[in-house]
């Protein structure tokens, strides 16, 4: 009888703690996570074009970031990781995507967007701009993206893309002179000629 | 640093990768190249038009959040439950918390290019405690008073009563930040409340990503925690301003705070 009276006190209170553990678990991903969807989904819409698939690959994004949340280090960088698995992602569904066939979503995504709010930046503007990083490539649509909306530097770049810095500064260069053509052809383009004047310089050595 | 290393580290200098010295150099060069500054000024216009024009499409996350949350609640009461951590309690929790929030203000410190780190992380600190969490500090709030301590503090320019449409300048004080002296204001709008800082320029370099471009000042941005700092230099003024709002917020507020100070 002596032995029975701990057992049964403690399965209850281990089975609290579970809970406890979890729930505390699901509110600190839910804070610290949770808030960078917005971000993620910006990004995914850009690069997939099909909102359906972008929301799929964000969800996608964070169900295996919180399977994964114990290796996540406190203090580091959340949103880095984040888009680290997002992109792994991408490019992994790229590569299944040649050999399978196309899935057509019978979500409705579009009907259940907020309404717009007025905003400082015209519709034109917003079609332009949109218009132009549509027309860029795959590499370089990312970097800037990235870099530029997302505000990462060179070296978290680097590390979310699994690429060389060098790679990514390049990329970047060659993202925003090809941006620039597309948005202000007739502007100077000292640095672009200043970069292609390097480059022959390098390929004749 | 000639013009073909400005070309090719302009990637680094406008994201804020450049490390301090490298970062100085730069500016060093821009200073007296009208050529790269230019190019840099059209660029940094460029990348504010592709920025503010993307941020603008705006989008609703309700649905994806909801799906989010409703697989990770079906993961949890399920077979894919997270395994247990060991020594599970109410005081684990809370001492974690505790330790994660040191890590994060480390993690500031260490994230970033270490001499303007500092000020960055301690101007957030600085906002999040004495204007977030209101603790108590001893303000001024008359204007006439915080005129004097602003010239006190050998800022020379008049300060601005009214910041972005309807922010008006409520309270003062002088604070230091990474071992400088600045005068912390606070523009209220009621429920909101944004901190400014300033203090005479000397010369320090500010490092951090070019986020904007106005009133021909480069508007660099930072994020330490869940604070956001964008900052700018005038000719004889260094500002940082520090909001808990989203980082493009900070950015509104640098320009409404870099067209009111002209020097």
């Amino acid at each position: 009888m002596g032995q029975a009276g701990p057992s049964r006190l403690c399965l209850p209170l281990f089975v609290d703690g579970i809970a406890t553990i979890v729930t505390v678990r699901q509110d600190e991903f839910e804070r610290i996570a949770m808030p960078h969807s917005r971000s993620l989904l910006r990004v995914a819409r850009r690069l997939a074009f099909d909102p359906a698939t972008a929301e799929d690959l964000v969800q996608e994004t964070f169900f295996r970031a919180w399977r994964s949340f114990d290796q996540f280090q406190a203090g580091t960088n959340m949103r880095a990781w984040l888009f680290r698995i997002l992109f792994n992602l991408f490019y992994a569904q790229g590569r299944q995507k040649s050999t399978a066939p196309t899935l057509v979503s019978l979500d409705a995504p579009g009907r259940e967007t907020e309404p717009q709010s007025p905003s400082r930046t015209s519709l034109v503007e917003v079609a332009e701009i949109s218009n132009a990083l549509e027309e860029l490539s795959s590499e370089h649509r990312t970097v800037l993206l990235l870099a530029i909306v997302e505000g990462f530097t060179c070296r978290e770049m680097a590390e979310i893309l699994s690429l060389p810095i060098g790679t990514v500064m390049s990329r970047l260069s060659r993202g925003r002179q090809a941006l620039r053509e597309r948005l202000a052809p007739t502007a100077p383009k000292v640095w672009e000629a200043r970069a292609g004047a390097g480059r022959a310089r390098k390929e004749m050595g | 640093m000639n013009c073909s290393d400005i070309t090719e580290l302009a990637p680094l200098y406008v994201a804020g990768d450049l490390e301090s010295e490298g970062a100085a150099e730069f500016d060093a060069h821009l200073k007296t190249c009208p050529t790269c500054m230019a190019e840099l000024e059209t660029q940094a216009r460029l990348d504010a038009r592709f920025r503010e024009a993307l941020l603008a499409d705006e989008i609703d996350v309700r649905r994806v959040n909801r799906r989010i949350r409703e697989l990770i609640a079906a993961g949890s009461s399920g077979s894919v439950a997270p395994p247990p951590r060991p020594n599970s309690g109410r005081w684990m929790t809370a001492a974690m918390g505790i330790a994660a929030s040191f890590l994060l203000v480390a993690a500031g410190y260490l994230l970033m290019p270490v001499h303007v780190a500092r000020v960055y992380a301690d101007a957030a600190t600085d906002h999040q405690m004495e204007v977030v969490e209101h603790r108590p500090r001893p303000w001024i709030s008359d204007r006439s008073q915080i005129a004097a301590l602003a010239e006190q503090q050998g800022i020379q320019v008049s300060l601005p009563l009214e910041l972005a449409s309807n922010y008006h300048l409520d309270r003062a004080k002088v604070c230091p930040l990474d071992g400088h002296l600045y005068l912390h204001l606070v523009y209220s709008d009621g429920p909101r409340e944004f901190s400014l800082f300033l203090r005479p320029r000397d010369g320090q370099h500010l490092t951090g990503a070019i986020r904007g471009f106005a009133n021909g000042r480069f508007l660099r941005d930072s994020s330490v925690g869940s604070e956001h700092i964008s900052s700018f230099e005038t000719t004889h003024l260094t500002a940082m301003v520090a909001t808990d709002e989203p980082s493009d917020a900070a950015l509104l507020f640098a320009k409404a705070a870099s067209a009111a100070l002209q020097d």
